[in-house]
């Protein structure tokens, strides 16, 4: 009796210890990534600032994952930022989150446990103002002691996302195309 | 008599540009809210915001977005579980409870930094900042995700 009982009991802190190492080891997590977005027109520049993103790093399987709090953008001016969130635009309110969710098609290239820089080729889908495309970007991961970063630069077509302006200044001022950047720093546990 | 007329409708018509010129060129280049400056829309605990989101966050955003992002100003009270910084250098304060899926991630500006120098983990302290995101459950995350207040300080009691 007193065996079985034994028994069990190794079994299940096995399972659990098994679990829980499977679920944690290799999964970073990154509270305060940044996200910066890029207009250029003949007329002016604007830019925006995200410092709020979430997202998550398997290092074994590749899959990463982005939430971004779309209200989290800081403008220069008040007014562009009441532009940028309103219904017309980002409609911020009815899509309060962007999401990436991809994979690194290269991940056994990247030795996470040893320093260096390395190109990344990410495929994934990007869920932005309610529309969902498949998009294939690259992105530069560089460790360096217990850090892990992890940046990528990628173009935007604002039409894809069934974001138009046919009128007036904003039609005029702000590209059709805008530049993302994004840098995501997540700290190794070992 | 014509001629007077005439002046003073140069006079008026002058000023109306100008004035409306003015309000134009103010509401382009208008200021940031204070958020500091203003009164909260709410007061709570952070426990309470978190759970508004956690059981309808549909009704949440509802109630606590505002859709030109000018979002409510909500003072929450609760237990520092963390403080870190982020890519800005400005430091984070993490209102959680220790048995609490979600918490309330309190964002302070290079202002207001130097407030949180005083804090510690465990204690109780009272934020207001502006709301920019709810909390939930993120199944591609595979993780809760916190409320997020930006342009946060410390209240004093």
């Amino acid at each position: 009796m007193k065996k079985i009982i034994f028994t069990i009991g190794i079994t299940g802190i096995l399972a659990l210890t098994l679990a829980f190492t499977t679920l944690t080891v290799n999964k970073l997590v990154s509270k305060a990534g940044h996200i910066n977005f890029f207009s250029h027109t003949a007329i002016e520049d604007i830019t925006a600032d995200n410092f709020k993103v979430v997202s998550t790093l398997d290092t074994e399987t590749g899959i990463v994952v982005y939430s971004v709090p779309m209200q989290g953008f800081e403008f220069e001016k008040a007014l562009m930022q009441k532009h940028y969130n309103s219904s017309k635009f980002l409609d911020t309110k009815k899509f309060p989150k962007a999401k990436f969710k991809g994979k690194i098609m290269n991940i056994t290239d990247i030795n996470f446990d040893k320093e260096g820089t390395y190109n990344a080729t990410v495929k994934g889908e990007m869920t932005l103002h309610g529309v969902t495309k498949a998009i294939t970007e690259t992105a530069v991961i560089t460790i360096k002691g217990n850090k892990v970063i992890v940046e990528t630069k990628l173009k935007l077509t604002l039409s894809d996302y069934n974001i138009n302006f046919k009128k007036g200044k904003p039609s005029t001022n702000i590209a059709k195309t805008i530049d993302v950047t994004s840098k995501s720093e997540y700290i190794k546990e070992d | 008599m014509k001629k007077r007329f005439i002046k003073w409708g140069i006079i008026i018509i002058l000023s109306g540009l100008i004035i409306g010129g003015g309000i134009i060129f103010y509401m382009f280049n208008q200021p940031h809210r204070n958020i500091q400056a203003i009164t909260s829309d709410y007061q709570m605990k952070a426990s309470t915001l978190v759970k508004d989101y956690l059981t309808d966050a549909t009704l949440a955003n509802e109630k606590y977005l505002q859709d030109d992002g000018e979002s409510k100003i909500i003072t929450v009270t609760g237990t520092i579980a963390s403080i870190t910084e982020d890519l800005n250098q400005q430091q984070v304060v993490l209102l959680k409870g220790k048995n609490e899926k979600a918490g309330v991630s309190c964002t302070f500006t290079s202002e207001t930094n130097g407030n949180t120098k005083n804090l510690k983990i465990g204690e109780t302290v009272t934020i207001k900042g502006v709301i920019r995101s709810g909390a939930g459950y993120d199944e591609d995350l595979e993780l809760y995700e916190d409320v997020i207040l930006e342009k946060c300080d410390v209240v004093n009691n």
